[in-house]
């Protein structure tokens, strides 16, 4: 084959136009006539000018908007489809997964929450990677937020629904005083758990496993004594709970269990069910019990059969 | 030039400089960014470096600062070189070298500020865009034109490599900018996704592979003083990286809902791609064979061959890499910033650095200010290339694997932290050589004639 200048530069442009018009062109017919998907809707300004900043700041280098169908993290409930996409642009898909996919973000966490983990993102997850977005000042923070909070599009509108009316309910508990708030939520457990102590007795080995837990993940909002006045606690309203005052009110090892697991909605209390396992729960939660409220229910009964790797 | 040129090569020697150069700024935003992601708390109040931004600033600076134009260095140096004439305008070859540094200086400065339109590899804004379409445009007119003068009848396969790299990443350049949409430089949903990673892959397939194999094929026969292995080789290389590279960029994108037949079309190609890399690392090693001495005696044959063996290393795993099963465990972790840098680094950016190293001397007439310094380069961008391949992918295996297994990305952090401690602490070593190879470059260019010191 005789290589002329037109044969290379032609022959060359030729083939891209060819390819171009196979994988580009041809999806192009099909996926521009996406229909908006179930959960779809439109973004308001303040969402929009979030997005903006969101892009502005290259949150995308860490943070996918791509539930795959092997994935089981934040957003795992749903799988991304073509048509929660239809207004994104550009697509923010994202290449890299630093921090947790963000499809379904919005009402994970109320406002507040958000507003801490933007002043610095280790006052409510000490472990975090991630940048302080202090800088971006008030206004933009409060856009960036609502742009989070509408990740999820209609999901997340129901999720930001419940957040407010259980915030509004922990608002009025918190203000009348430890006594009321303590009864709220105690009374908001199943009974079957706020009746089951800690299966499993205090050892020194529980207890260290506990102190590790509770310094990866507590110790932002619940500080590093217990008394609430963790960090992130200027941003956070109702306050982060002081464990210091919960002696003698009936907190059960099966309380503690129960809202690390699942939180408090409509607090900055996220549920921890995705992050840790049983062991680590109970011994989070017998750490508290032990170092901060000073009363354990550890191997209390009813214990049931005794577990098999008790020595 | 007209006027008593002080070199016989200017634009040869601008984008020389120009690589150098950038070279250092592109691997400090790198170390800054590695350093970032071991002490997230470094960028503290400065909007300007955070993360977001340093790292898009580090990707864009190597790819179109540092790597492209050392390799149109060469290419400024050898294309006249093999067509028996000049170069048709040095004149225009310099401002085209002015030019592609102002849109750089602009780079850095738009995407501190957070300019950008957010989309990897198109982040740069409308008008930046403009003038790298120009600057390509301007550099493939005069190839173009230096073709037209020459001499020699026949084109050699560099010749072919650097003319349709240039016309091809000015053709997808445009597409994939949507350079007809100044306000967002995108489209919308799921077309944005699969235009951007055509657009995306074509910067390894269509800019950096066809360069950097344009100077392999200069470097290395002429190292070895051996001719071509074979001439059907290089056809077969050539069109088949033009036909299969261009198809493979959904490999990306396997897990999203874009059309099933365009994902099969994605992996057939990327298990495809075998064709154009054996042809052209074949005929490169083929023609090598016997004289592999040559090659270690010559400092820019020597970062050369090193890249075409990077380059076996990084085809073969994108080609596992887009197998399903293989991407469940890489997709969107570290395993494919390690796959990056072989790509980058391993493979274009040695090649642009050997292109250098190769040429300058003869650009110049005289040898290198430091052979020893260009050695000491060698082996510390190698270290580091191979060290953060090492440490990324051991990092990737340990993301990928448990998030497969149910833990949380948060949970995982504290495993690979020591992973990003020693990755940052080989950036710093990549940064160092780069200091080092911009020093030696420029008194390569400048020294007084006479003995290297």
């Amino acid at each position: 084959m005789k290589m002329t200048p037109l044969a290379v530069v032609v022959g060359s442009v030729l083939i891209l136009a060819t390819i171009v018009f196979v994988v580009i062109i041809l999806p192009y017919v099909h996926t521009s006539k996406t229909v908006p998907s179930e959960i779809f809707r439109e973004r308001s300004d303040p969402e929009a000018a979030g997005r903006d900043l969101y892009i502005a700041n290259g949150c995308v280098y860490c943070h996918s908007q791509s539930i795959r169908s092997i994935d089981w993290g934040l957003g795992a409930e749903r799988i991304a489809q073509a048509g929660d996409y239809v207004a994104d642009y550009p697509i923010l898909l994202g290449s890299q997964r630093t921090g947790p996919d963000l499809s379904q973000a919005g009402g994970e966490h109320p406002d507040d929450w958000h507003w801490a983990h933007f002043a610095n993102p280790r006052f409510t997850r000490p472990l975090s990677l991630m940048p302080t977005f202090a800088f971006l000042g008030e206004p933009r923070t409060e856009e960036l937020i609502r742009y989070v909070q509408s990740l999820g599009f209609k999901d997340a509108d129901h999720r930001m629904a419940r957040q407010d009316y259980w915030k509004g309910k922990a608002i009025a508990a918190y203000e009348a005083g430890p006594d009321v708030n303590v009864q709220w939520l105690n009374e908001n457990i199943p009974q079957g758990w706020r009746d089951v102590p800690n299966p499993y007795p205090t050892t020194e080995a529980g207890l260290a496993r506990g102190h590790k837990i509770y310094q990866d993940f507590c110790i932002g909002c619940h500080g590093p004594v217990g008394d609430g006045m963790g960090p992130a606690q200027p941003w956070i309203y109702p306050p982060p709970l002081n464990f210091t005052i919960l002696k003698n009110r009936e907190i059960s090892g099966g309380i503690l269990y129960y809202q690390i697991m699942n939180g408090i909605t409509g607090t900055a209390m996220p549920y921890f069910k995705r992050e840790l396992e049983s062991e680590k729960i109970w011994d989070v939660g017998n750490y508290v019990a032990v170092y901060f409220i000073n009363q354990s229910d550890a191997n209390a009964e009813p214990r049931g059969i005794d577990a098999a790797y008790e020595p | 030039m007209e006027a008593k040129p002080p070199f016989k090569y200017p634009t040869a020697i601008a984008f020389c400089l120009t690589s150098g150069f950038w070279m250092m700024v592109a691997t400090f935003y790198g170390l800054l960014g590695a350093t970032e992601l071991m002490a997230p708390d470094l960028s503290a109040n400065l909007g300007g470096i955070v993360f977001g931004r340093v790292r898009p600033t580090h990707v864009n600076l190597v790819l179109f600062g540092f790597v492209t134009p050392g390799l149109l260095g060469a290419a400024f140096y050898y294309l006249p070189r093999l067509l028996g004439t000049r170069l048709y305008s040095e004149r225009l070859g310099v401002l085209t070298a002015v030019v592609w540094n102002g849109a750089l200086v602009a780079a850095v400065a738009t995407l501190a500020m957070g300019m950008t339109q957010g989309r990897e590899y198109a982040e740069l804004a409308w008008s930046i865009d403009v003038v790298i379409v120009v600057a390509f445009l301007l550099v493939f007119f005069n190839f173009m034109m230096t073709v037209k003068q020459r001499e020699e009848p026949i084109l050699y396969v560099s010749v072919w490599y650097v003319l349709a790299g240039c016309i091809l990443t000015s053709c997808t350049y445009i597409l994939g900018n949507v350079i007809w949409r100044p306000d967002s430089g995108a489209l919308v949903g799921i077309p944005d996704a699969i235009l951007l990673w055509f657009y995306g892959h074509n910067i390894f397939g269509l800019l950096l592979t066809p360069l950097s194999a344009g100077v392999a094929y200069y470097v290395i026969p002429r190292a070895t003083r051996n001719p071509l292995y074979s001439h059907t080789l290089s056809l077969l290389g050539f069109w088949s990286l033009i036909v299969v590279y261009t198809h493979i960029g959904t490999h990306h994108l396997l897990q999203v809902p874009v059309p099933t037949w365009l994902k099969v079309v994605a992996i057939v190609d990327s298990i495809a791609m075998v064709i154009p890399v054996m042809a052209f690392l074949i005929n490169i090693w083929y023609t090598a064979k016997g004289k592999l001495g040559e090659i270690h005696a010559d400092i820019g044959a020597k970062f050369v061959f090193t890249g075409t063996i990077m380059y076996f290393f990084v085809s073969i795993q994108g080609s596992f890499m887009a197998l399903p099963d293989v991407q469940r465990v890489t997709h969107f972790n570290n395993w494919v910033v390690a796959h990056a840098h072989i790509g980058v680094l391993g493979f274009a950016g040695m090649i642009a650095l050997g292109g250098l190293y190769y040429t300058i001397p003869k650009m110049t007439g005289r040898p290198l200010f430091s052979r020893f310094l260009a050695d000491f380069q060698y082996w510390m961008v190698l270290i580091g290339m191979v060290g953060f391949t090492i440490v990324l992918t051991i990092a990737g295996l340990i993301q990928g694997n448990a998030w497969l297994n149910g833990e949380t990305v948060y949970r995982v952090l504290p495993e690979i932290h020591v992973y990003y401690v020693v990755r940052a602490g080989l950036g710093l070593l990549i940064f160092s050589s780069a200091v080092l190879g911009f020093y030696n470059i420029v008194r390569s260019v400048w020294a007084r004639s006479g003995a290297p010191s």
